[in-house]
């Protein structure tokens, strides 16, 4: 099995002094689906985001298909990120604009600048569009302003924009998190469906283990900025859950 | 030591000047209704006595706001500092009444003054309907010319003035304190007095007013405006960025989007209070319909004053409810 991304000894300190990672060491192998787990404030979003970084690492190494990520600067970090989509909690797409330019913003790190002052003008960019809004369920959205879809649908044009990217890597921190339970398993199926098919590593924060079971191949838990368990699904048992989570919790069953 | 030193001198300070206050107001009213001067160093002595009168007393308005004590808590009529303070109102109250010249009865019985407005506003001469519209379009335009020049000025400028776009240096917090306090001074100087300036400064007319309105908007736009660039949505800018966008890129999808529809509504607002505005600054040579009501009410002639305030009314009304829709409209499109 290929190594498609490497972390070694990575920290992260705040400026306010959050010690928010605290030397994290990890391999992930193409195709894995990765589920992170942890408490509120563990440093799930943190060690996401320092993978291509949107936040800056205070320290250590993170290697993404054999290239140094730290040290990459400007266009070399760019042609990084462009190969690793991201899917927010909130979205995070365009919201007055149409769903049809917002996948097509999935390809900025492709195109020159004055390409992209006319997003869709290339052909070839726009099938490529609407072949991924097709694959979300979204073809006759594609007109219509982002901010008049439900939250699952955002999800998926999400998706959508982050497929633009023909990534190898897909980040996904707490996705499924504003969702209602069905929409929810319903955007992850389609994750899950990239993983399998198109064999598109993913790395997704969670908070239901029942999500967890269901499309991780592995499951890593954070706690207090240090990785406290690393394994399958199957084996996170009764005493690991009180591990995770603190002797007080409870598992709540979503299905 | 230090820290209880320092109340008391507040606290002394907070009642001579309340004192000096008071009794100056009484020697105001004095003057006023019995036409005796009062000595100066009169006024310091007694003010100087009262302090300290109540401060050995131990209680006085300062004692009870910034020594404090057991003694005196409670219901505020109970004690000294209470009365204080309503006596502080009451000769504020009598003095202000004096001051502004207060006459109800003349309210009541000398509307017969203003038959002549009345019944211009009742009987407008629409004789001169279409120089008075000529008159409102200039108004109009400069408002508009005012509004139009301002915005790149306050475009550039608020994204210096916008505290998540500038860099947490030395330099970026310098540049961005000088160019807020810059706008807050400008904005605080009344449009009128802007125009008294320029009018002196280029001639009378409506360019001077233009130049009034326009450093007015520049400042009043460029607060409005860096104030909608500190409160976009940062998750679409990580999302842009996450996508392999340059700077430049990120701008364009993440930043514009998000702060058009409220620049242009502002515009508009600011179009619209412009408007108002070009008609004050009218009256002290900004030219336009302002200039016009000035010249005939000095003229007395009550029928075309008429005329020109129903045109006013009119189109602040107008403006208003096309400026209201329009950015609802924007606005809702967030
Ligand atoms: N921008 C920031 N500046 C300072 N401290 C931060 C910042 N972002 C996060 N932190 C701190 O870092 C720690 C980890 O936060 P992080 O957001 O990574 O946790 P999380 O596991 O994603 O939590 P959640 O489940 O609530 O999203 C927390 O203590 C948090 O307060
Ligand atoms: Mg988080």
């Amino acid at each position: 099995m290929k190594e498609i991304l490497s972390i070694k000894g990575l920290h992260k300190i705040y400026n306010g002094g959050t010690h928010a990672l605290k030397g994290i060491n990890l391999s992930v192998n193409e195709g894995e689906f990765l589920i992170l787990l942890g408490l509120s404030g563990s440093g799930k979003s943190t060690l996401l985001r320092c993978i291509n970084r949107l936040i800056e690492p205070s320290s250590g190494e993170i290697s993404f298909a054999g290239k140094n990520v730290i040290r990459a600067k400007g266009t070399e970090l760019r042609h990084i990120r462009r190969r690793i989509g991201m899917i927010f909690q909130q979205f995070n797409l365009i919201k007055n604009l149409s769903v049809l330019t917002n996948v097509l913003t999935g390809r900025l790190g492709y195109i020159s600048f004055s390409q992209s002052l006319f997003l869709g003008a290339n052909q070839e960019d726009k099938e490529k569009a609407l072949k991924n809004l097709k694959r979300v369920g979204l073809l006759e959205f594609q007109k219509k302003k982002v901010m008049n879809l439900s939250g699952g649908q955002q999800q998926r044009v999400a998706i959508a924009r982050a497929l633009m990217q023909e990534p190898n890597l897909i980040l996904a921190d707490e996705p499924v998190a504003s969702l209602d339970p069905a929409t929810a398993d319903s955007v992850m199926k389609y994750l899950g469906d990239l993983n399998k098919n198109d064999n598109i590593t993913v790395i997704c924060s969670l908070h239901f283990l029942s999500l967890a079971r269901k499309y991780g191949t592995r499951v890593i838990a954070l706690k207090d900025g240090k990785i406290v368990f690393d394994g399958k699904p199957a084996e996170i048992d009764e005493k690991k859950f009180k591990e995770i989570y603190g002797e007080e919790a409870e598992e709540v069953e979503i299905r | 030591m230090k820290n209880k030193t320092l109340p008391i001198f507040k606290a002394i300070v907070t009642d001579f000047l309340f004192w000096f206050y008071v009794v100056g107001c009484g020697r105001y009213l004095v003057y006023q209704w019995f036409e005796v001067h009062l000595n100066f160093n009169y006024h310091i002595a007694v003010s100087l006595f009262l302090t300290l009168l109540f401060f050995i007393i131990g209680d006085s308005i300062g004692k009870k706001f910034f020594v404090g004590s057991k003694k005196l808590n409670g219901k505020w009529y109970f004690h000294f500092w209470g009365l204080f303070i309503v006596l502080g109102l009451i000769v504020t109250f009598v003095v202000g009444w004096n001051v502004v010249e207060v006459k109800p009865v003349k309210f009541f019985t000398k509307f017969i003054n203003a038959k002549n407005i009345v019944s211009g506003i009742l009987d407008p001469n629409f004789d001169i309907f279409i120089p008075m519209l000529s008159a409102l379009a200039e108004t109009i335009f400069l408002a508009l010319l005012a509004t139009f020049f301002a915005i790149p000025f306050a475009f550039v400028l608020s994204f210096f003035a916008a505290r998540n776009l500038m860099p947490k240096t030395i330099l970026g917090n310098t540049v961005y304190i000088v160019i807020r306090t810059i706008a807050t001074f400008f904005r605080s100087v009344e449009a009128v007095v802007w125009a008294i300036i320029f009018s002196v400064w280029v001639g009378i007319g409506p360019f001077a007013g233009m130049l009034a309105l326009m450093i007015h908007s520049v400042a009043a736009l460029t607060k409005l405006y860096s104030e909608q660039i500190e409160n976009i949505d940062s998750g679409q800018i990580e999302a842009i960025k996450a996508t392999g966008a340059n700077q430049l890129q990120v701008w364009i999808y993440a930043v514009i989007p998000q702060i058009i529809s409220p620049y242009l509504a502002f515009t508009i607002y600011r179009w619209d209070i412009n408007v108002r505005m070009a008609t004050i600054v009218g009256f002290v040579g900004g030219g336009g319909i302002g200039l016009a009501l000035l010249q005939q009410q000095q003229l007395l002639r009550w029928h075309n004053v008429g005329l020109i305030i129903w045109l006013i009314a009119a189109t602040v009304w107008i403006m208003d409810m096309f400026s209201a829709k329009i950015r609802n409209k924007l606005l809702k499109t967030q």
